[in-house]
């Protein structure tokens, strides 16, 4: 059994324009030790699904379908304390987007970290102190740096020490929300270097959430690419990578030449995202596709099984992007 | 082509001009949100009673126009709601023509009417000489009026007459009311030795004279008593001659009969019986203004400093934001207290004084708005093609802060009124002119706390209330519309 | 910058500030156009008395030393002699202050619990009634002038309903005793103190729940409520306490408002108070009593600011720590 198993998941804003369809029947498995990276563009709903796994929607977010399922038990039927006490933290965690304002600046990073483990776990607050150091020690921190606050660290060191905290109750999974946008391109290195580190160390499960495809080739498994709300594209990541299927796939990939030669990742498709509140008939891609026909304008392609190892794809012209052709030439 | 040409030439493709063209484009935006609707409406009829002024009283509270009514008289309207003014009078003036005087006595006297040159009609008494042993000679004259109110608690009168005689006669004039039950008031007499040209006598209910002559105390109110009972009153002018030597005439022009109504205008009537409805009307002029130029003033100068300071940086930009600072730090109103109370009572003293107190606020948003502007590209294009810092700040700038400004200006406007409301409250304000704030100075200073008149009190108060939030709803608006980005909290 | 640092800054702009004010309370009332002595010598004084005066006062000195002599004589509280009451200015005023203080201490300290708490209320509740009330008392704080919300109640209660005083601090004859004369105190500071936290906690409320709203929305809240800590923990601990520096320098901020505000408050409700000594005195051209009383005030105001420099750094860790930034 998977350790996080998402099925048919619906969660739509209500807005004063509409409902937004931020996560429109989405389905994937993460299993236990594996790393997931979900990629697309911003606004196409993939940080709205990592909230929704953790329920820490807004007022307006509601989840209308679907299920998450950890280890067989159901998240979204559990009630709010319940899921807070035992679910929050203890065994999912989350690597905030912009971490740089994830720890709040009136409070001791150190205290930060200890707070979380305090609120899960029936140890004394010196014990806390002492994994909380140890923590920061692992994230490359020096524990003598506990009593600082935020401002004092720098951009990388925050990152860092939101991951620490990520890590203080052992979760089964770390939700991780774009953890190296913001950073400069160094740092940005460092960080994944610690988050690779700490995932073979500690065999975490991980959920990776960018716009950015180079991290996910660097740490995921697994590759998940979201448009307009779908996934309509899913496999390993180096299949994904090597022969990506769905020709928004296509365009991403293509506009990742190298990590280290440059870091120019996003609108390389051409197009803007559609508006989740009427997004297109059809094929949600159609208006950017070069390969739309008419077909692709009223029938929702299904996701189909290509090939061997899970890799799916949803798009009515397979056979044309399965060529192997750069479509966006 | 100077380099002025080409900066500006430059700037005109690059610069962000957003919103110029559209002023429809913010008209559209505009009016999708209510709350600026409503502030829109409420300031449009501010303005139509401020330019309309005249149209809506007959009064002007610029002149001197006192007893229009009685001291503290109630609205007309308080008559069907407060119980103790039900059947309160009214002003009621009356104006006695020498052919109204009705002939109720004469001996050895005749009444004729003459034309007498820019007096008009007048009523000539004509007294025989006096022969010996035989007395004087006496007219008495009357003028009925009917009275169908509660008691008032003040009448006037002016009695405008001349006497020809010779030296040695002596002429008596005297002045009674006779209530419906026929009791009698000698309320005003004289005596001319000889002759004597047009004089003007006036009296009044609430003069000492009167009072004794009618044996009362100064405490007691001879209108209250007079006109106690509803019915016909008359007033009887009396007059009498002794003339030993030739005819001695008198001359009447018209005379002139008040009651002071306890009821007056729309919202009644002031300490000194002047009209308030008048000087609410008036008083929308005064603090639209008052605000507008002070704020317009404030404004401008904070945008100047803002600009001046952001653009050039450096020490020019820490002594403003320094002397910012130090404005900011000093107690407004005492300082306004004292400066007026030096520079003296006058509008645009305070115009001046509260705009120099006032642009801070502004002076901060325009500089960090000019710093974000300094680094573009068309103020760099300027700057290449050698335009001089004032021109970029004129014409680069300036434009591009305009509707920050603009929406500083508008909520500035409310500032501006509540600080001349509050000090012409405390007595600071022109005297010559009315105001809002002194409506309600005079209001706490002259008996509307005692009279419960809040008719006096809530009218001028509600008229700031009202005004400020109107431009403060638009200010708001404004600033949603132009400035997404620097949207008021509140 | 060190909390060192940026105590000394302040201090030394409190400082400079205090200069300013004490060169305009020169300039207004000895520079002013017309003949200095009336300001400060009572006319009402013969020729001769008034020639010691203007030798004793310094008149005939060159500006730079009436200057030195007016700076260091106001440092040392020596604030002249009223025309009026013919008593020394700073011993009036002394007998002011305690009444000024009493009034807007009770004030201040209700208005900002009350407007907090509604506040705070109000950011939890959103969408309720009270977030509606606190909108609307806020746009009533911001339009309603207050000499006119005082004066309705004051008519309100004080003339239709007599159920307070109508002016002063205090009953004459005060009743015996001392609990009773306390309760008399009471009765007469329920209208003044009262007005002015009906007038001021909305504003503040209304600031609370912005600046709670704005807090709420931080990542920081989400990470909190991502931590799965319970909700009192979220809103106390971790939005609340961010917001507080904010609210604490708005807290003192608000302090010279309230002080100028004393001089309407004060003259609406009669209370025996500094600014109503202000407005007699001006109105009653008693410029050494006007000059004490606004250099008071200028004193108070320039202090509370300096409060909230000084508790805004000790509130914030940005500043307190170090490597902050100036405001």
């Amino acid at each position: 059994m998977a350790l996080l198993e998402v099925k048919d998941l619906k969660m739509y804003y209500q807005t004063l324009r509409g409902q937004v369809k931020a996560v429109d029947s989405v389905s994937f498995e993460i299993e236990k030790g594996k790393a997931l990276g979900i990629a697309g563009e911003s606004g196409c709903g993939k940080s709205s699904m990592a909230i929704t796994v953790l329920r820490l929607l807004p007022g307006n977010g509601h989840i209308l379908g679907g299920e998450v399922r950890m280890d067989g038990l159901d998240l979204l039927s559990m009630s709010e304390e319940a899921f807070r006490k035992a679910i929050r933290w203890s065994r999912i965690s989350m690597i905030f987007q912009g971490a740089m304002n994830a720890l709040n600046p009136v409070h001791r990073v150190g205290n930060q970290i200890v707070e979380a483990i305090l609120t899960h776990e029936d140890v004394s607050r010196q014990e806390a102190v002492d994994r909380a150091r140890r923590l920061l020690d692992m994230v490359g921190i020096s524990p003598r740096r506990f009593n600082d606050y935020p401002h004092e660290f720098s951009g990388g060191m925050k990152q860092r020490a939101v991951i620490a905290m990520a890590l203080a109750c052992n979760p089964d999974l770390v939700i991780a929300d774009e953890p190296t946008t913001a950073l400069d391109v160094m740092v940005q290195a460092q960080v994944l270097r610690a988050i690779q580190d700490l995932r073979e160390k500690l065999a975490l499960s991980m959920m990776l959430i960018t716009h950015d495809l180079s991290v996910i080739a660097q740490t995921c498994d697994d590759v998940a690419i979201m448009y307009a709300g779908r996934i309509v594209e899913y496999g390993t990541a180096t299949e994904v990578y090597k022969k990506p299927l769905h020709p928004y796939s296509m365009g991403l990939v293509s506009a990742f030449p190298n990590i280290a030669a440059d870091k120019s990742p996003v609108r390389s498709v051409p197009g803007f995202p559609p508006n989740l509140v009427s997004p297109p008939e059809g094929c949600r891609f159609h208006p950017r596709c070069p390969l739309a026909d008419d077909r692709c304008k009223t029938e929702e392609p299904a996701s189909i099984e290509v090939g061997g190892n899970h890799h799916s794809v949803a798009c009515h012209k397979v056979d044309v992007t399965a060529g192997g052709i750069d479509i966006w030439v | 082509m100077s380099g002025e040409t080409v900066a500006a030439q430059a700037a005109v493709q690059s610069a962000p001009r957003r919103k110029r063209s559209g002023i429809a484009d913010f008209w559209a935006q505009y009016r999708r949100r209510p709350y600026g609707l409503v502030g829109l409406v409420m300031l449009a009829l501010y303005i139509a009673v401020a330019l309309a002024a005249p149209l809506l009283t007959p009064y002007d509270p610029r002149k001197t126009e006192f007893f229009l009514a009685d001291r503290l008289a109630a609205p007309i309207w308080a008559r069907f709601v407060i119980p103790r003014f039900r059947n309160a009078p009214p002003t009621s003036r009356y104006t006695i023509h020498p052919d109204q005087w009705k002939v109720e006595r004469q001996e050895r006297a005749s009444l004729s009417f003459e034309e007498a040159g820019d007096r008009g009609e007048t009523a000539v008494i004509r007294f025989e000489p006096s022969s010996e042993g035989g007395g004087g000679a006496r007219s008495e004259l009357s003028w009925r009026v009917h009275y169908g109110f509660n008691p008032p608690n003040t009448f006037e009168g002016k009695v405008t007459y001349r006497v020809e005689a010779p030296p040695d006669a002596m002429t008596q004039l005297s002045l009674a009311i006779v209530d419906p039950e026929g009791k009698e008031y000698d309320i005003w007499g004289t005596a001319v030795y000889g002759e004597q040209d047009w004089t003007t006598a006036g009296l009044d209910s609430r003069d000492l004279q009167m009072k004794t002559r009618l044996n009362m105390t100064i405490f007691d109110d001879p209108a209250k008593v007079i006109f106690a009972t509803k019915g016909d009153y008359r007033l009887v002018l009396k007059a009498s001659s002794e003339s030993p030597s030739a005819e001695a005439r008198l001359f009447l022009a018209p005379a002139k009969f008040n009651i002071l109504g306890i009821l007056h205008g729309l919202l009644g009537a002031d300490h000194m019986g002047s009209d308030l409805w008048a000087q609410l009307v008036y008083g929308a002029r005064i603090s639209l203004i008052i605000g507008i130029s002070a704020a317009v003033i404030g404004v401008a100068l904070g945008t100047t400093i803002g600009i001046i300071s952001g653009f050039l940086g450096g020490p020019v930009d820490e002594f403003l934001m320094r002397v910012a600072d130090v404005f900011l730090s000093v107690p407004t109103l005492p300082v306004l207290i004292i400066l007026s109370a030096f520079l003296g009572k006058n509008m645009w003293n305070i115009v001046l004084l509260v705009a120099a107190f006032s642009w801070m606020g502004s002076s901060r948003v325009v500089r960090s708005q000019t710093l974000s502007l300094k680094e573009r590209a068309f103020v760099e294009a300027a700057k290449a093609a050698g335009a001089s810092d004032a021109y970029i700040m004129v014409v680069h700038i300036l434009p591009n802060v305009l509707p920050l400004v603009v929406a500083n200006m508008v909520l500035m406007m409310p500032v501006a009124i509540l600080y001349e409301a509050s000090l012409s409250f405390l007595g600071l304000g022109d005297p010559r002119i009315p105001t809002w704030g002194r409506m309600l100075q005079n209001a706490r200073a002259f008996g509307a706390f005692t009279e419960l008149a809040w008719w006096w009190l809530v009218p001028p108060g509600l008229a700031i209330t009202l005004l400020s939030l109107s431009f403060t709803f638009i200010g708001n608006t404004v600033n949603e519309v132009l400035n997404p980005r620097y949207r008021e909290r509140s | 910058m060190g909390f060192r640092t940026y105590l000394i800054r302040r201090i030394v702009y409190a400082l400079i500030v205090l200069f300013v004010i004490l060169t305009f309370n020169f300039a207004v009332f000895r520079l002013m156009p017309g003949d200095a002595e009336k300001m400060i010598i009572d006319p009402r004084f013969s020729p001769e008395a008034r020639m010691a005066l203007r030798k004793q006062f310094g008149l005939d000195d060159p500006p730079l030393v009436q200057y030195w002599k007016y700076i260091t004589s106001l440092l040392r509280f020596d604030l002249g002699q009223s025309f009026a009451t013919r008593r020394p200015v700073a011993s009036e005023l002394a007998e002011r202050l305690p009444n000024t203080i009493v009034l807007f201490l009770t004030a201040f300290t209700l208005t900002m619990i009350i407007g907090t708490a509604v506040g705070v209320y109000a950011a939890q509740h959103r969408g309720t009634f009270a977030e509606t009330f606190v909108t609307g008392a806020g746009l009533f704080t911001y339009a309603v002038p207050t000499f006119f919300f005082q004066l309705l109640l004051l008519m309100l209660f004080g003339y239709y309903i007599r159920i307070f005083p109508i002016h002063g601090t205090m009953s004459a004859p005060p009743p015996d005793g001392a609990f009773l004369r306390f309760l008399d105190r009471v009765h007469h500071l329920i209208l003044p103190a009262g007005s002015n936290v009906i007038i001021g906690f909305g504003s503040w409320a209304l600031y609370t729940r912005n600046t709670m709203l704005e807090a709420l929305g931080q990542d920081y809240i989400i990470t909190a409520r991502a931590k799965g800590l319970p909700r009192r923990d979220i809103l106390y601990h971790h939005a609340l306490r961010s917001v507080l520096p904010p609210i604490v320098t708005l807290i003192f901020l608000s302090l010279p408002g309230l002080v100028t505000g004393a001089v309407i408050t004060e003259t609406i409700f009669s209370w025996h108070g500094v600014g109503r000594y202000l407005m007699d005195a001006v109105l009653q051209q008693d410029y050494p009593a006007a000059q004490g009383a606004f250099y008071l005030i200028a004193l108070a105001v320039i202090i509370s600011n300096f409060m909230a420099d000084l508790v805004y750094g000790l509130v914030d860790p940005r500043i307190r720590v170090g490597a902050g930034e100036r405001r």
